[in-house]
C-alpha cells in the first residue's frame, strides 16, 4: 500500500459509527475528517476537498442523495461511498449508482478491511 | 213439586240463560259469519226447549203444561237441525253437505206443523214425579229416532275431522266431540220417560255444559282475540251462578228440608237467610272472583311485558350468535311456557337450514334445504305457518306434517331480515296451558321474530367482520412492520455495524502491528474501552427487539395495571421517532411531570400511541411538527397528538372512526386503524375524539380516567 492515502471524509448520524471509523482509518495514516451532523458535512466537504467521501443516505436535516447531488455538481472529482441500514430491494442502490456514486454497501459493513479496499479502489481508480 | 223435581226445572232454566247467553255472545262477535249464525239459531232452539221445558215443570195446571210441552216440542224439533248445520259449518262441510241440510231443514217444518196436531204430542201423564209428562204421538216416533241419526252422525262428522287434523285443531275438535257426547247423552235422558221407561231426564243440565264447550271452541276457532272477552264473561257467569246458587240453595233446603211442604212464609224466611249470606259473603266472593279474573286475564299482559323486556334487554343484545339463539329458545319456552321451541339458522358454508337451538325437539340434528317444502313456504311468502292456518286451507302436504312433527311446531315464523332475507326460522311447539296462538300473541311475536332476524343477522354480520378484522388485522400489522422496518434496521444494523466495526479495528489493528508500541496497560484499556462499546451497542439492539416483540404480541386479555404515559410514548418514539426524523418530523413533547398513571393495558396503551402518532406522521406529508402533550384535570388524564398535517375535512370527520374508512391510496391502510383504536381506548375505560382543520392539522384527544393509587 505505497503512496499517498486518499482523504476521506465520513458524514453519518451515527456518532459512534464514525468514531469507530476514525479509529481504524487515522491508525493507518489515512486523512479522515467525520461529522454527525448532515449540515456540516457540506462545509466539510468544500473546506477538506476529500477524495472519498462516506455518506449515510437517511439523515436528518439533510439526505446523503442531496449531498451526492451537490458534489457532482461541485467536486465531481470526489468518490462516494454509500454506507446505509436503508433496504429496498436494490431500487435506491440503482438509482444512486447511476446518480454518480462510487458504490452502495449495507450496513452493517462485511468487514473494514472491504471498506479499505473500496476506498482505495475507489482512489487508485481516479 | 217435591224437592227431586226442583232440579229439572232448574236444569232447564240454566239451559235456557247459558244458550241465550252464550248464542247472542257468539253472534255479536261476528253476525255475518255462518258459523256464528247457526250456532246462535242452535242456542235459539235450545232457548225456546228449555224456557217451554222450564214453564211445564212448573205448572200446576194441565192445559198450560200441554201447551208449554208443545212450545218445547218446537224448539226441540230444530235443535237436530240447527246442530247439524252448525257441525257442518264448523268443519266447513256446508258446501259438500247442502243437501242434505236442506232436507233436514224441510224435515223439521213438517215436524214443526205436526206438532201443531195431537199426533206429535198426544196428551199428558204422570210418570215418576212428574205430574204432567207428554205422551209421544205417531209422528213423534218418527221425529225421535230422526233426531237420534242426525246427532250421531254429527258426532261422526266431527270424529272423521278430529282424525284428519293435527295440532291445536285436534285439541279444540276434541273439545267438540267430547261436548257434543255430554250434550246429546245429557239431552237424551228427556226421553226415556215419554216411553214409560223409569228414567228421569237427569242429565238435561250437560246441555249447558255442550253449549258452552261448543261456544268455547268456536269462539277459539274463529276469533282469537277475544279470547280475554270470553274469559271475563265466564268469570262474570261463574260470579252469577254463584249468586244464584246462594240465593235458591238455602231457600231450597230449609224449604224442603226443615220444614216440609210449606207455604209462602217459608219460602220467604229461606230467601231472608239467603239474603243475609249473600250480604255478608257477596264482598268476598266478588273480591275472590275479581283476584281470580285479574290473575286470569291478566297474567298474559305481564307475561308479554316480560317478554318484551327480556327481550330487549337480556337477548337481542347478545352479539354472540350461538348465545343469541340458545338465550331466545330459552327464554320463549320459559315465558311463553312452550313444550317445545327451537331456530334453525342458514348454515353460509352448508347451504341448508339446520336446527342450532331446540327446547322440547327430540331430534337435535334436523337439518333442512332451501326446497324443503316447509322452508320455501316459509322464505316465499314471508309470512308464518301455524296449524291454525293449515286447518282453513284445503289440504296440509304431507312433507310439511312430517316436519311439524319432527320439529314439533304449531307455529313457524320465518326471520326475515331488512333485506328479504331468511336467516332463519322460529318455531314454537304448543302452550303448555293447550291455548292456541291468538292475535294478541302474534302482535307479540312477528315483531319479535322481526327484531330476531336482525339481532341474528348482526350478530353473523359480527362473526364476519371479526374474520374479515383479524385478516385486516394482519394486513395492518404487515403495514405496520412496513413503517417499522427501515426505523428497526437502522437501530439494530447500526449498533451492531457498530459493535463488530469496533472488534474488527481492534484485531486489524493488532495483526497488523499498528499497537507494537503500546504497553500492554494500554491495550488492555484500549480493550476495555472497546467491550464497554460493544455492550452498549449490543444493548441497544437488544432493546429495540425487546419493545418490538412487546409491540407485535399484543395479549389478548385485557390487563389491568398502573400505566405511564409518559413512559409508554417514549416507547413508541424510541420505535417510530428515527423514521420521523428522516422524514422532517420534529416531535414535541410537553408532558407533565404529574401526569399520574391509568388503569389499563399497558401493550393496548402502546398500540393505541403507536397508531395515533403514526396515523399523525403520515398525515404530515412534508415537514412537519407532532405534538404530544398530556395533562391532568381533576381525576382525568388528558393526551393530545397534534399534528400539522393535511387535515381532516369536515364532512369526513365523522367517518374516521368507522370500519375500512380510509383517506390513503388502495394497498396503502386497511382503515381499520382508527376504528381499532376506538375499540382498544373504550376497552381500557378512556374516550376519544378528534379535531381537525384542512390544509392546518388534526388533535386527538385521548381522556382516560386517571388510576387511584392504592394506599400503603
Amino acid at each position: 500500500m505505497a503512496g499517498k492515502k486518499p482523504r476521506i471524509v465520513a458524514i453519518d448520524d451515527e456518532a459512534d459509527f464514525i468514531s469507530m471509523l476514525e479509529d481504524y482509518f487515522r491508525l493507518r495514516g489515512y486523512e479522515i475528517t467525520t461529522t454527525s451532523k448532515a449540515v456540516h458535512g457540506i462545509e466539510l466537504i468544500s473546506n477538506n476537498k476529500p477524495d472519498v467521501v462516506i455518506l449515510d443516505l437517511k439523515m436528518p436535516g439533510i439526505s446523503g442523495d442531496e449531498i451526492l447531488g451537490l458534489l457532482k455538481s461541485r467536486q465531481p472529482k470526489a468518490k462516494v461511498i454509500f454506507i446505509t441500514a436503508f433496504d429496498d430491494a436494490g431500487k435506491t442502490k440503482a438509482r444512486l449508482l447511476n446518480a454518480g456514486a462510487y458504490a452502495y454497501l449495507d450496513k452493517p459493513v462485511e468487514s473494514l478491511k472491504k471498506l479499505e479496499d473500496v476506498i482505495n479502489a475507489a482512489y487508485s481508480g481516479k | 213439586m217435591n224437592s227431586s223435581n226442583i232440579y229439572y226445572p232448574l236444569s232447564g232454566l240454566i239451559n235456557a240463560f247459558t244458550s241465550i247467553i252464550l248464542g247472542l255472545f257468539v253472534l255479536s262477535k261476528n253476525r255475518s259469519n255462518i258459523k256464528h249464525i247457526t250456532y246462535a239459531l242452535f242456542c235459539l232452539s235450545i232457548a225456546v226447549w228449555s224456557s217451554f221445558y222450564f214453564a211445564w215443570l212448573v205448572t200446576d195446571v194441565e192445559g198450560v203444561a200441554l201447551f208449554c210441552s208443545r212450545g218445547f216440542m218446537a224448539g226441540a224439533i230444530f235443535i237436530p237441525c240447527f246442530y247439524l248445520h252448525h257441525i257442518v259449518t264448523l268443519l266447513n262441510l256446508n258446501v259438500v253437505k247442502r243437501r242434505l241440510i236442506r232436507l233436514i231443514y224441510g224435515f223439521s217444518f213438517i215436524a214443526l206443523l205436526a206438532n201443531l196436531t195431537p199426533d206429535f204430542v198426544t196428551g199428558l201423564t204422570p210418570r215418576l214425579s212428574f205430574k204432567f209428562w207428554p205422551i209421544p204421538g205417531i209422528i213423534f216416533n218418527i221425529f225421535l229416532p230422526t233426531w237420534g241419526f242426525i246427532a250421531v252422525y254429527g258426532a261422526y262428522l266431527i270424529l272423521k275431522s278430529y282424525n284428519n287434523s293435527i295440532g291445536v285443531e285436534k285439541n279444540r275438535l276434541r273439545y267438540v266431540l267430547i261436548g257434543t257426547i255430554i250434550g246429546w247423552s245429557g239431552g237424551a235422558t228427556n226421553y226415556f220417560l215419554w216411553y214409560g221407561i223409569s228414567v228421569p231426564p237427569f242429565l238435561n243440565i250437560l246441555v249447558s255444559v255442550y253449549i258452552g264447550i261448543v261456544a268455547y271452541a268456536i269462539v277459539r276457532h274463529q276469533l282469537m282475540d277475544i279470547e280475554v272477552i270470553i274469559k271475563r264473561t265466564l268469570v262474570f257467569a261463574g260470579l252469577l251462578a254463584s249468586t244464584f246458587a246462594i240465593i235458591v240453595l238455602p231457600t231450597l233446603i230449609i224449604q224442603e228440608y226443615l220444614v216440609g211442604r210449606a207455604g209462602f212464609v217459608v219460602r220467604l224466611a229461606g230467601l231472608t237467610i239467603s239474603g243475609i249470606f249473600i250480604i255478608f259473603a257477596m264482598q268476598r266472593i266478588k273480591d275472590f272472583l275479581a283476584n281470580v279474573t285479574d290473575k286470569f286475564l291478566f297474567q298474559k299482559k305481564y307475561d308479554y311485558k316480560e317478554l318484551l323486556k327480556t327481550f330487549t334487554s337480556e337477548v337481542l343484545t347478545v352479539l354472540d350468535l350461538n348465545k343469541l339463539v340458545k338465550t331466545t329458545v330459552d327464554k320463549l319456552s320459559q315465558i311463553i311456557k312452550l313444550d317445545s321451541c327451537g331456530i334453525l339458522l342458514f348454515d353460509e358454508n352448508k347451504g341448508d337450514y339446520r336446527l342450532v337451538a331446540s327446547q322440547g325437539i327430540k331430534e337435535k340434528n334436523i337439518i333442512m334445504t332451501p326446497e324443503n317444502t316447509l322452508v320455501s313456504f316459509l322464505s316465499k311468502t314471508k309470512t308464518s305457518l301455524s296449524t291454525k292456518l293449515l286447518e282453513k286451507g284445503t289440504k296440509t302436504p304431507e312433507r310439511i306434517k312430517e316436519d311439524m312433527e319432527r320439529l314439533k311446531f304449531d307455529l313457524a315464523i320465518p326471520l326475515i331480515t331488512i333485506q328479504g332475507e331468511m336467516p332463519g326460522i322460529l318455531t314454537l311447539g304448543k302452550k303448555k296451558s293447550d291455548e292456541d296462538y291468538t292475535q294478541d300473541d302474534m302482535d307479540i311475536l312477528l315483531p319479535l321474530a322481526r327484531t330476531l332476524a336482525i339481532a341474528i343477522s348482526n350478530a353473523q354480520m359480527f362473526v364476519e367482520l371479526g374474520e374479515t378484522q383479524a385478516e385486516a388485522a394482519q394486513k395492518d400489522k404487515m403495514a405496520v412492520i412496513g413503517t417499522l422496518s427501515a426505523g428497526i434496521n437502522h437501530e439494530i444494523c447500526n449498533p451492531l455495524g457498530i459493535a463488530r466495526g469496533h472488534c474488527e479495528a481492534f484485531l486489524l489493528n493488532m495483526k497488523d502491528g499498528l499497537y507494537k508500541d503500546k504497553t500492554s496497560e494500554e491495550l488492555i484499556e484500549k480493550a476495555q474501552v472497546i467491550m464497554g462499546k460493544v455492550i452498549h451497542e449490543t444493548d441497544r439492539a437488544t432493546g429495540i427487539t425487546k419493545r418490538l416483540s412487546s409491540f407485535s404480541k399484543p395479549s389478548k386479555d385485557v390487563v389491568s395495571e398502573d400505566v405511564n404515559i409518559k413512559h409508554e410514548i417514549a416507547e413508541v418514539l424510541a420505535l417510530v421517532s428515527y423514521q420521523m426524523r428522516l422524514n422532517k418530523i420534529d416531535i414535541v413533547q410537553d408532558i407533565g411531570e404529574d401526569v399520574p398513571s391509568i388503569r389499563a393495558d399497558k401493550k393496548q396503551i402502546q398500540q393505541i400511541f403507536f397508531n395515533l402518532i403514526r396515523n399523525s406522521a403520515q398525515a404530515i406529508t412534508e415537514r412537519g411538527k407532532l405534538t404530544i402533550r398530556a395533562k391532568r384535570v381533576d381525576g382525568k388524564v388528558f393526551v393530545e397528538i397534534e399534528d400539522t398535517g393535511h387535515g381532516i375535512p369536515e364532512d369526513k370527520i365523522e367517518q374516521i372512526f368507522n370500519p375500512f374508512y380510509t383517506t390513503k391510496e388502495p394497498g396503502k391502510g386497511t382503515g381499520l386503524g382508527l376504528f381499532i383504536v376506538r375499540q382498544v381506548v373504550e376497552r381500557n375505560g378512556g374516550k376519544i375524539s378528534v379535531k381537525s382543520k384542512v390544509g392546518e392539522g388534526t388533535t386527538f384527544l385521548l381522556e382516560f380516567p386517571a388510576a387511584v393509587k392504592a394506599k400503603a
